[in-house]
């Protein structure tokens, strides 16, 4: 009896233990052949919380972007791979953005992260850089920095981290963009929350660049919570500020907007850092009169004047417009996500095609610095070896649009300068 | 000297401090708990707002009365099966406050699910602003001043002219000797809970147009309100309006002067008042 026991028991574990290696064969065994290859991209993003929106709006483009690039992919060394999005909710905080990041190195084995945008950075890069994960990001939040500025980036403990949107330096071209736009204006102001830090780094290097241009400028800062702008639109008002830059928050650029127009300052333009979530609620929030001429960021890339694109990727871009508008069965007019996760993507892309690898990690890094690369917001080069210690800034055509009726309208571009 | 527009700015911030102030030292005089999720009843009412409006087409001061009368009976559902519970022997304060924390974020995460987290707005309503020569004023602040007196003045005949009231009034200053006389003290909670939430609500109501509607607004006034009952002092109905007039215009004329720091002003002065004056303004002295 106990021999028959003895024979089960080794049966059992030996079918145990082939179940347990055919799974893990199962999960890294290539793909029926004549198919394109899978390879995961992750990107923690804030699906909840109070930035969920800013999460959840690109998401009917960015899956129509990957349905019509996915539909040629691209070649690296006589293969097809295809791209596959997983996102991760980070909650636009530092713990959810560590959470994140270990369940999508750990857990989905992804080797390439992009499109990243929420303010923990930090915590992101601590888990991605010691698994050799290349991180695309942004510049531009206090710990985004170098360090060399009172910032967190470091190259030399941070070499997988490619800026792939350069915030910071963007920015600053809005700056130049709005004044280009608008050359009879008497002050900029400029207004932020507290929360990006009052006269931190990067708002004395905007400030240097601004002072060097001999830019006249009046500078702001509102607590966090701020619904009340009056007392500061007084003050832009009483700086002789004809021209307002907000950094905020959609609700705080919304709101500044409407209050200004109420108190009588309708000649008071204003303008936001960010892409128009979608005209309607301006309109809704700030009335349709105070909404008119209102400045935003622009990505649409067929009409960038100044900024050559691909035709590909404008005709690319066109179609996912379209296949968003097809699918939320309204016009979708977003264009953020253009310069933002397809760009990152293409990045990658082509530096994995120049590197001829797609997993080695620290060949395509080497690939990444100081390259050029054609992308959905025109050509670049990698730069910043001086100013971030490694050449991994990418530039923008810093485009802004200004509301009219019930579009947006081209207004101007100053697109960035390589960095030193 | 600040430009007129902030005084009338302060006016208006003042408007809704004191609505919000009035409600919870209302419900702290009977109920001796102070409401963590007041502010999300604020929340709440310009949500029922909006969405009268923009969903049901009713006139903006019906959807206002709906508001009030909506979300006052929810807090006297929360009263009835929350807080009625874990006032009774056996439990104390602590987990009063923590249900009421709780109920907040509860409050929140609810609107944020069923209403999505965008801003919302209700620039339709009441559009357009009374030009003043030098400045403008909305009309639809100007709504929020009128609105204001219409409730204050409202609560005074009801707490000093009515049966209703006269039966809050006993059951704050003396409880037992109250039931002794047949005024039924829970009944009297019930209804207390129910105005001051649906007083929480028309004051998130009328700022709807004025603000944005998201299912985060309900936190600074709930925290500004809560410094006007500590500078007017807990428990006094008069400190609330006094203490919500102070900040409305402590909070814009401090802003205009000194920027983001008023907000560090504003606490610190709420400091300094509660090592001077504990009791604020008119409140009783601690014994």
């Amino acid at each position: 009896m106990k021999k028959w026991y003895n024979v089960v028991a080794i049966l059992m574990a030996t079918v145990i233990v082939l179940g347990i290696f055919a799974i893990g064969c199962a999960k890294t065994a290539p793909p029926q052949p004549g198919g394109p290859i899978t390879i995961n991209i992750g990107e923690p993003v804030a699906l909840s919380g109070s930035a969920a929106p800013w999460g959840q709006i690109p998401t009917p483009f960015r899956e129509a972007w990957f349905e019509v690039f996915n539909r040629e992919g691209f070649q690296v060394g006589g293969k097809t791979y295809n791209i596959k999005l997983i996102q991760v909710d980070d909650q636009n905080t530092p713990e959810g953005g560590a959470a994140a990041a270990k369940q999508l190195v750990f857990g989905d084995k992804v080797r390439f992260i992009a499109g990243h945008w929420t303010w923990n950075f930090s915590a992101v890069a601590a888990v991605t850089n010691p698994a050799k994960v290349i991180f695309v990001t942004r510049t531009g939040a206090p710990d985004q920095l170098p360090a060399s500025w009172g910032g967190l980036y470091d190259p030399k403990t941070m070499p997988y981290v490619v800026f792939g949107t350069p915030s910071q330096e963007e920015f600053t071209a809005d700056c130049f963009a709005l004044i280009k736009a608008y050359p009879n204006y008497k002050r900029l102001g400029l207004m932020d929350s507290v929360q990006s830090g009052v006269d931190s780094a990067g708002w004395r290097a905007l400030k240097k660049e601004l002072d060097a241009a001999g830019i006249r400028y009046h500078n702001e800062w509102f607590a966090v919570g701020t619904s009340d702008f009056t007392p500061y639109i007084t003050r832009f008002a009483e700086a002789g500020c004809n021209l307002v830059f907000v950094a905020g928050w959609v609700g705080e650029f919304m709101l500044f907007s409407k209050q200004r127009w109420e108190m009588g300052y309708k000649d008071m333009k204003v303008g936001c850092s960010g892409p128009f979530v979608d005209i309607n609620i301006y309109k809704a929030v700030c009335g349709p009169d105070a909404a008119q001429g209102l400045i935003g960021a622009y990505y649409d890339n067929s009409q960038f004047k100044e900024t050559k694109v691909n035709p590909k990727y404008i005709a690319q871009c066109q179609e996912a417009l379209r296949i968003a508008a097809e699918k939320t069965g309204k016009p979708y007019t977003y264009t953020g996500e253009i310069a933002w996760l397809p760009s990152h993507v293409l990045i990658l892309v082509q530096a994995m095609q120049k590197a001829g690898t797609v997993d080695d990690t620290d060949a395509i890094m080497k690939a990444i610095r100081g390259g050029t690369f054609d992308t959905t917001i025109g050509k670049w080069t990698m730069s910043g070896e001086k100013t971030y210690g490694s050449a991994v800034v990418f530039g923008s055509p810093a485009p802004l649009c200004t509301i009219q009726g019930d579009k947006e309208v081209y207004l101007s571009e100053y697109p960035t300068k390589p960095l030193p | 000297m600040p430009p007129a527009e902030i005084w009338i700015d302060g006016l208006v911030q003042s408007c809704i401090y004191m609505t919000m102030a009035f409600g919870m030292v209302l419900v702290f005089s009977i109920l001796g708990i102070l409401n963590w999720a007041h502010g999300q009843f604020y929340m709440l009412g310009a949500f029922v707002v909006y969405y009268a409006i923009t969903a049901a087409g009713i006139p903006f001061p019906i959807s206002l009365l709906i508001s009030g009368v909506v979300v006052g009976g929810l807090g006297m559902l929360v009263e009835k099966f929350v807080i009625e519970r874990l006032t009774s022997p056996g439990y104390g304060m602590l987990y009063v406050t923590v249900a009421t924390l709780a109920l907040m974020f509860f409050f929140e995460g609810a609107a944020g699910m069923a209403f999505g987290l965008m801003d919302k707005g209700l620039s339709t309503v009441l559009p357009g602003v009374l030009d003043l020569g030098s400045f403008s004023v909305s009309y639809q602040k100007i709504a929020v001043i009128i609105f204001t007196l219409v409730i204050m003045i409202s609560m005074y005949i009801v707490l000093n002219r009515t049966k209703v009231g006269l039966a809050i009034r006993a059951a704050a200053q003396e409880p037992v000797a109250a039931s002794l006389y047949g005024i039924s003290v829970g009944r009297v909670s019930l209804i207390v809970m129910g105005i001051g939430c649906a007083l929480a609500a028309m004051a998130g109501g009328i700022m709807a147009p004025v603000y944005t509607t998201n299912p985060f607004m309900g936190r600074i006034p709930m925290i500004m309100s809560l410094l006007a009952i500590i500078i007017g002092g807990l428990g006094s109905l008069t400190g609330a309006i006094v203490g919500g007039i102070i900040l409305g215009f402590l909070n814009s004329v401090i802003a205009y002067h000194l920027s983001y720091v008023s907000e560090f002003v504003l606490f610190l002065l709420v400091i300094i008042i509660l090592l001077v004056r504990p009791q604020g303004l008119f409140g009783a002295p601690l014994k």
